[in-house]
């Protein structure tokens, strides 16, 4: 009977560290973006995550046309919840019509490294910047 | 890497280091789309292993990143408006 119990503790506690990046549509006023994210953090927490870090982008270009528009106000927020959670937080981010694409992705040890070393700006450089003629060419 | 030792020319060319290697690069990131842009050409194609000499690992990597940025709209599946 013990062994019961603790199995189901544990997979209370079976958490885990998730990234989700989603594009609202532009064509909302200016007041209605932090409806939509609220609403999306609410969701969140309803399905028993816990919302560590929300990011605004805010209105970026995309790089090719996505549904007749051309850019889009990008969210990146990192949360924690149970596995459980993520099917039902996902359909309801498809169902949502001003929500045009969404990425979850789930963090392992080495994407938490990054992410850590993100936060205190020391990532390494992969291409270091020498004295010499650097051709940076974006797009 | 593997050259071949019967090739007309025999002479060995620099072995390219992978650029993920040499700065200590753990995980590469979709949202860096500065770095990412670097490993696709002009018509936004990845470009391989044996022009870049990235390591397997990190190329890999690198693809799954560059394939997820283009889905998020941030980097263009075909990119010829540089003609």
């Amino acid at each position: 009977m013990t062994v019961f119990q603790t199995e189901n503790i544990q997979s209370k506690l079976m958490n885990s560290y998730y990234e989700l990046t989603y594009i609202i549509s532009p064509v909302l006023e200016d007041e209605q973006y932090p409806a939509v994210i609220q609403r999306i953090n609410d969701l969140i927490t309803s399905k028993g995550g816990t919302v560590e870090e929300v990011e605004e982008w805010g209105l970026r270009k995309f790089a090719y046309e996505m549904d007749k528009k051309q850019t889009g106000f990008y969210v990146n927020l990192y949360f924690e919840g149970p596995a459980t959670a993520i099917e039902s937080i996902e359909r309801a981010i498809r169902i949502d019509d001003e929500i045009m694409r969404y990425l979850t992705l789930k963090y392992d040890a080495k994407m938490k490294r990054h992410k850590e070393l993100v936060k205190k700006n020391a990532v390494p450089e992969v291409f270091p910047v020498i004295e010499e003629d650097d051709s940076e060419e974006d797009k | 890497m593997i050259k071949n030792p019967s090739h007309p020319k025999k002479s060995v060319r620099k072995v390219k280091q992978c650029k993920f290697t040499e700065a200590g690069l753990e995980y590469i990131d979709y949202k860096d789309v500065e770095t990412l842009q670097r490993f696709t050409n002009d018509q936004g194609k990845i470009l391989p292993r044996r022009v870049t000499g990235t390591s397997a690992k990190h190329q890999r990597q690198l693809t799954t990143a560059i394939k997820r940025a283009r889905f998020l709209g941030l980097m263009p599946y075909v990119a010829e408006n540089l003609r």
